[in-house]
């Protein structure tokens, strides 16, 4: 995991693995110092961020909790204000964002396959999901046997903002923190100029809203959801990777992304997911939030 | 149920607010004293180099310098620069050669030393060793404004020189387009050894005459400004484009050098011809430059990259109110071998007018009316050319190392001659070889 | 003569500055302008030894910069 900040214009950018996936942290200095101090920063959060809340380990709060066989469990501070949001975005979106919502993956393999699953085996999976049979009594989570919290949704925009908020507490220099595509920055660049993000458009026919070469950011974040490489292909239907944890189906219909520009990469985050879940009325959704955002349909 | 959950969202108010509000519960009240937060300190940047320059048959200098930059803080930067300049060897002392031998008095009265027949005068008492500090201080003041000030002392034995500047640098649309005004002082003291001769007193003869002084010491003030404007060409290209004026007042005069009086009819010098008989006339004076001048530059300059090779090419004209004027151009190509080793060819040509008061010697007829005068080769209608080669490699990120050697060439016409003078060079060619270690590294 | 000399010069040096087409370069376009060879001055301690040499053995000096220090070389 080689962490060297290499000059890229007039900035440096350092690269790392984190979160699966490419961190890149861009440093307003040229300064090999104060970037090596950086990227250390965002490094050592991404990965405890990585580590306290992936689902894949067996030594984490997730891993407790999602086997736990029905019995409560207290959790610590910052899982508790994890689950609280989660509990207010399930609130917000009548359901849709739904952390519980993992367990579908035991059929779904997005794989670019035609490996659809039977309607018999999605209905079942469907008795273990749903926040709203979860009992959230801050501290304390009761599972019912069987079903599963994933944070997948959220704790990677969650470390974004987390990183911002560390470099901006422990050192003066601009940055953009980009975690496999979900970005925030510390502030605009010293000369006053905004940041500016290449949005990766497999589909070129579509060109972005904004004009070119990318999209500019002063302040904020911008996050992006969906995935065009992540679907199933079935007699013609391309079942996307988004799925409505109410029916238990991929959305249809639907952009294959949606890129939301927020004042914090969670929030940006949240509601690109959402306005995804909304399938076919996805613009419509963010109309109504008065944002800047992205579709690519 | 799309449709359902579609009109919820519809008719209820935006969610935005809602959801920013949860989001900051998360982000604010959270985990945030996680980090590391050592400060860890910006490393000082050294760069070094040991220049070393010989003329054939004058001048040596050895002359290592070492610069340290350090950031403070974002994009303010201190640096210090020391160089240690120490000479050996002999210098022209203005005095044209003869058929026949002369003995000089040194600047310090005790000591005399000859010239060969056929042979430039040189006076070989030459040894010096400067210590010159530089410190300078970079700050932002704005986004886009830049401020840089600058200190220097410099100090020989028979010299002093303090030095103080500053500048500032605008940058404007967009950062394509920097404009700089600068300004630099400097208070330089003479103490010439033996004192500061008076202009185009006689040069005294060791057994007896006394050289007459102006004073023990002198001094002079110089001022130069600049104004420049940088331009962002395009995405390779970059130029510089500097107008500067500089005035200096005092003794610009070099208190060791002198002038040949040369008889009208003869051609030769008074030494042996006059003053073996009763006329014990004048063989040489001191020079005397005017106490003042004036000089501006415009000075340009272009760096472009082509593939992977960088040209960095100037032309400066400068004229002034000595009568001199000038033109340099000056050109680098860097070509890049692979694997951060580079070539650099280096090629500089630069000619000048004379000054309004050169004059190679003093005519008998007219030595005693003359107000100003020096035959310093360096005031006098002249080119010098460098070729060189400069070697580089970068080491690490951080560190390089490079070597050049340069052959540099000074030469003037001969100027009118008669009589003793005919068959004598009065501008031989200067020719120095310079080389040069460099190696930059972080710390 | 030389007031003719200084305003040709003058002239041909305003028409090299602004008679080619200047492009607006944007800081994400700033790869090539950043590196240290691209700068103006991108080796200092050699532009400095290089402008002390010529000082002390020519009669110009000056047009880089201000400041650095005399010497009683000239």
């Amino acid at each position: 995991m080689a962490i060297s900040p290499h000059p890229i214009n007039d900035y440096l950018m350092g690269t790392f693995q984190a979160m699966a996936g490419p961190c890149e942290v861009l440093m307003d200095t040229l300064d090999q110092q104060l970037a090596k101090q950086v990227l250390r920063i965002a490094q050592q959060e991404a990965l405890r961020i990585e580590r306290k809340f992936s689902r894949y380990r067996m030594d984490n709060i997730i891993h407790t909790i999602n086997h736990s066989a029905g019995k409560p469990v207290a959790v610590d501070t910052e899982t508790a204000d994890l689950l609280d949001y989660a509990d207010c975005c399930f609130q917000l979106s009548n359901g849709l964002f739904d952390i519980t919502s993992g367990v579908l993956r035991q059929v779904w393999h997005f794989d670019g396959s035609n490996n659809v699953p039977d309607t018999r085996q999605v209905n079942a999976l469907r008795q273990k999901l749903g926040w709203q049979k979860v009992r959230w009594q801050r501290p304390w989570l009761s599972l019912r046997p069987g079903m599963e919290v994933d944070f997948g949704g959220i704790a990677k925009e969650y470390a974004v903002d987390k990183t911002v908020q560390l470099i901006n507490d422990n050192v003066n220099v601009n940055c953009l923190v980009n975690f496999g595509g979900d970005i925030a920055v510390t502030g605009s660049r010293s000369h006053g100029l905004p940041w500016v993000i290449g949005v990766e458009n497999p589909n070129q026919q579509t060109p972005l809203s904004l004009q070119a070469p990318g999209i500019k950011l002063q302040s904020g974040a911008i996050a992006t959801s969906g995935d065009s490489r992540r679907y199933l292909l079935k007699d013609g239907i391309r079942y996307s990777h988004v799925l409505n944890p109410k029916t238990g189906w991929p959305v249809s219909n639907g952009p294959r992304s949606i890129t939301v520009a927020a004042n914090s990469c969670t929030e940006a985050g949240m509601l690109s997911t959402m306005a995804l879940l909304q399938g076919k009325d996805a613009e419509k959704f963010l109309n109504d939030q008065t944002l800047n955002y992205w579709c690519e349909w | 149920m799309q449709l359902k959950r579609r009109h919820s969202l519809k008719k209820g108010v935006s969610i935005r607010n809602a959801l920013t509000t949860a989001t900051c519960t998360l982000l604010g009240g959270g985990a945030s004293a996680q980090a590391s937060a050592t400060e860890v300190a910006t490393p000082w940047e050294f760069d070094s180099a040991l220049l070393y320059y010989s003329e054939t048959d004058r001048v040596t200098a050895i002359e290592p310098v070492i610069k340290m930059r350090k950031e403070l803080n974002d994009n303010e930067f201190i640096n210090f620069r020391i160089v240690v300049d120490s000479l050996t060897g002999s210098s022209a002392s203005g005095a044209v050669p003869m058929p026949f031998a002369q003995t000089f008095t040194q600047p310090s009265g005790n000591k005399t030393y000859t010239t060969n027949a056929n042979e430039t005068p040189l006076d070989p008492s030459f040894k010096d060793t400067r210590v010159a500090l530089n410190a300078e201080w970079e700050k932002p003041l704005s986004r886009t404004l830049k401020s840089n000030l600058g200190a220097n002392i410099s100090k020989e034995y028979d010299y002093t020189s303090l030095g103080a500047s500053a500048s500032f640098s605008q940058d404007v649309n967009a950062r394509n387009t920097t404009l700089t005004g600068g300004i630099s002082l400097s208070y330089d003291i003479i103490e010439p050894v033996g004192g500061v001769p008076l202009g185009l007193t006689e040069m005294p003869d060791f057994a007896d005459g006394e050289k007459i002084l102006e004073d023990s010491d002198d001094t002079k003030t110089v001022v130069d400004l600049l104004f420049g404007v940088t331009q962002v060409i395009n995405r390779k290209t970059l130029m510089q484009l500097n107008y500067t004026y500089g005035s200096s007042r005092g003794y610009l005069t070099d208190p060791y050098k002198i002038l040949s009086i040369i008889d009208d009819t003869v051609g030769a010098n008074f030494g042996e011809i006059i003053n073996q008989g009763a006329n014990d006339g004048a063989s040489y004076r001191y020079e005397a430059r005017p106490d003042s001048r004036a000089g501006q530059s415009l000075y340009w300059k272009v760096v472009h990259q082509f593939e992977e090779d960088v040209i960095n090419a100037s032309y400066r004209y400068y004229w002034d109110d000595w009568g001199i004027s000038s033109h340099t151009i000056d050109m680098r190509y860097r070509y890049q071998i692979g694997g951060g080793h580079y070539l650099q060819p280096h090629l500089r040509y630069y000619v000048q007018s004379e000054a309004d008061f050169y004059t190679p010697y003093l005519l008998d007829s007219n030595n005693t009316t003359v107000k100003e005068a020096s035959s310093d080769y360096r005031l006098g209608d002249m080119t010098t050319t460098t070729i060189g080669l400069l070697y580089g490699v970068a080491l690490t990120a951080s560190s390089e190392f490079t070597f050049r050697g340069e052959l540099m060439t000074q030469s003037g016409d001969e100027p009118s001659k008669f009589g003793a003078l005919s068959n004598q060079t009065l501008f031989p060619d200067v020719d120095a070889i310079i080389v040069q270690i460099g190696y930059s590294f972080q710390f | 003569m030389t007031t003719m000399i200084t305003t040709l010069c003058f002239s041909a040096i305003i028409t090299l500055a602004t008679g080619c087409s200047v492009q607006t370069v944007q800081p994400w376009e700033r790869d090539i302008l950043a590196q240290k060879k691209m700068q103006l001055n991108p080796a200092p301690l050699e532009t400095y030894l290089d402008e002390h040499i010529y000082y002390s053995k020519e009669a110009s000096s000056g047009g880089s910069g201000v400041g650095g220090g005399g010497c009683g070389c000239n």
